[in-house]
């Protein structure tokens, strides 16, 4: 197996724990992560707000880069995801196909749509399979009450991505039960985590997170995993100021999907940039893995 | 057989303000074929179980909006919900009065809230004077003129998006879905006079607090797409007005720092996003992160190829343009 590998720039930067997990469980399942320099910012929403034939054309650029080695791209963010599927989709409508091609043409860049984007949790799921994971798992997760937390982009608009049910998927439940771990249902996990107010609004952006995380501790969760580093801000980075917005204890630790998946084939926490979040993951750790005599 | 009686047990949200002191779930078991509508449930119910169970519906046909509700957690009109497939999902059928507006009794709800937030948007043509419309007939539009409307025509204001909406559960600031797709619907309509008025006026007014979640979309029993058509008002705001809100700041500076290095500097967007001054505010918990996380601070690499990016944005983007 090996893809196109789309980390993200949050997955570069603030969120490095994340492309750290994501190329352990790579190498644990031999799937070849192909780097490409060239591909830029996917626009994260944000440049789709200001211009949206100029989020395109980024994207349909980024596209063409994988094209040409003839890969899939494999991305590791919700968002990340959205907007390059989203930039497939709109290439397919011949007004902006035109637009986009007289930018790109003079360029040399030619997009023809033959590389396709998936996420990292649907690689697992799908291509890796549910029973290979199984048989890996060293160390299960069991005991340990999981909120799986989706990430909008990964799910919706669903006519559009056409993947799982938008309000009700099962794959990261799927998986997480696959790892041992115990999934818990709430609303919430398919919810918006605020992020993108977080810098137009912050006290209405922690309020959302806030409610989610509330919403998986009233359910029962010891943690949160989520496949979206930008979820990952909200609910981790900033969760200190949601828990006083809300003024009730949250207290939750928020797992980047493949540290969950490394933790379970029997990685390290130190090999997974643990001591990076904001909210110590150590009494979920603890609960999977006690101290060996 | 694919029609034959299934057991739906169902829990109805109860509750009279004012007379119970706390919302209860009511329990009921029925037996009916898969594809009954939860609406029919419901009327069952009330017709042989229980008269006090209290509704909104009129015509049974998603056509007048009015039994939005939500069915195991997801705002939908219970006319063209069946109950087949909740409880093949949830094991039973959870019925509760929409979100985000006081419940009156049951699964009524004061809709005074939406309406409110519609009023505020001025729902109708606003024409020039100095231009009225030819005595007898509106000014016709062409086809590519309809067009622009997308679907937002088909909107029957039965609030399932509103229902459905983490912003307006977080902020009475935000007008909602159904508001903004509405207004988008006049500010692209040739014939109205305001669209400046109206776009500059909605920048102050919450539009920059859609979280582009799409549930909104997802809620939609007419397809309107809410979240998309306000991603269009956000750029036709910026077109008419520039940069004048956070969000508008924010999203103008993104597309600006993503030129800079293809890549994202999260240190100057926020600079760009705040101010300096904005800033301060958010030292403290600024400086927990940066502990954590100390290449918030730095510079990323530029990716290779950044002239090819350029060279899009001069095509592409005006203000970057030649």
């Amino acid at each position: 197996m090996k893809f196109a590998y789309y980390p993200g720039c949050v997955a570069q930067e603030s969120g490095r724990e994340l492309d750290l997990s994501t190329r352990w469980v790579a190498r644990a399942l031999g799937i070849e992560l192909v780097e490409f320099p060239k591909f830029s910012c996917c626009g994260s929403g944000f440049v789709d707000e200001a211009n949206e034939v100029l989020n395109v054309a980024i994207n349909a650029r980024n596209l063409a880069i994988a094209e040409a080695a003839g890969l899939d791209i494999l991305t590791i963010c919700s968002t990340c995801q959205g907007m390059l599927s989203l930039a497939r989709l709109r290439m397919s409508d011949p007004a902006v196909r035109a637009k986009v091609d007289g930018a790109l043409t003079p360029i040399g860049i030619t997009y023809r749509g033959t590389s396709n984007v998936t996420h990292l949790l649907r690689v697992l799921v799908e291509q890796v399979g549910l029973d290979a994971i199984r048989a890996k798992v060293r160390r299960p997760l069991s005991g340990l009450k999981v909120g799986a937390f989706y990430g909008c982009h990964l799910l919706r608009p669903a006519d559009e991505l056409k993947w799982e049910s938008p309000e009700e998927p099962h794959a990261f439940e799927d998986l997480l039960a696959a790892l041992g771990a115990e999934p818990v249902l709430y609303r919430g996990r398919v919810m918006c985590c605020g992020f993108p107010i977080q810098f137009v609004k912050p006290e209405t952006a922690g309020r959302i997170a806030g409610r989610q995380i509330l919403d998986a501790k009233e359910h029962g969760a010891d943690a949160m995993a989520t496949p979206c580093p930008l979820c990952h801000i909200s609910l981790d980075a900033y969760q200190a100021p949601a828990e006083k917005l809300l003024d009730r204890p949250l207290s939750m630790p928020v797992f980047h999907l493949p540290q969950l998946v490394a933790l379970a084939f029997g990685a390290r926490p130190d090999e997974l940039g643990l001591e990076r979040h904001l909210v110590s993951t150590g009494p979920a750790v603890a609960k999977i893995a006690p101290a060996a005599p | 057989m694919p029609g034959a009686a299934i057991t739906v047990p169902v829990d109805v949200y109860r509750h009279q303000p004012g007379v119970d002191s706390a919302p209860r779930f009511q329990h009921y078991s029925v037996e009916v074929a898969p594809h009954t509508p939860v609406l029919s449930v419901l009327l069952k119910l009330r017709a042989e179980t229980d008269p006090t169970l209290s509704l909104r519906y009129s015509c049974r046909s998603a056509i007048c909006g009015s039994c939005a509700m939500r069915i195991n957690s997801k705002s939908r009109l219970a006319c063209e919900t069946p109950v087949g497939p909740e409880v093949e999902r949830h094991g039973r059928v959870v019925v509760e009065p929409m979100a985000n507006q006081p419940v009156v009794r049951d699964l009524v709800v004061d809709q005074g809230p939406f309406w409110r937030r519609y009023d505020q948007i001025e729902p109708h043509l606003k024409v020039d004077p100095k231009h009225p419309m030819p005595q007898g007939r509106p000014n016709p539009m062409t086809p590519a003129q309809v067009e622009r409307f997308h679907d937002t025509p088909r909107c029957i204001a039965c609030a399932a998006c509103y229902s459905a909406c983490p912003a307006v559960a977080a902020d009475p600031e935000f007008p909602g879905p159904m508001a903004l797709a509405k207004l988008y619907r006049f500010v692209v309509d040739p014939r109205d006079a305001a669209t400046q008025d109206r776009l500059v006026r909605i920048q102050t007014e919450g539009l920059w607090l859609c979280l582009r979640c799409h549930l909104c979309t997802e809620a939609c029993p007419k397809d309107v797409r809410p979240s998309e058509r306000i991603r269009d008002l956000k750029e036709l705001a910026i077109a008419a007005q520039g940069v004048t809100e956070r969000g508008s700041r924010h999203a103008v500076a993104f597309k600006e720092n993503l030129l800079d290095r293809g890549t994202l500097s999260e240190a100057k967007l926020a600079r760009q996003t705040f101010g300096l001054a904005g800033m301060v505010g958010q030292l403290p918990h600024s400086l927990a992160i940066l502990r954590k996380k100390p290449e918030v601070a730095r510079k990323p690499p530029a990716i290779e190829g950044k002239e090819e990016l350029e060279r899009i944005y001069a095509a592409l983007d005006k203000e970057s343009g030649p």
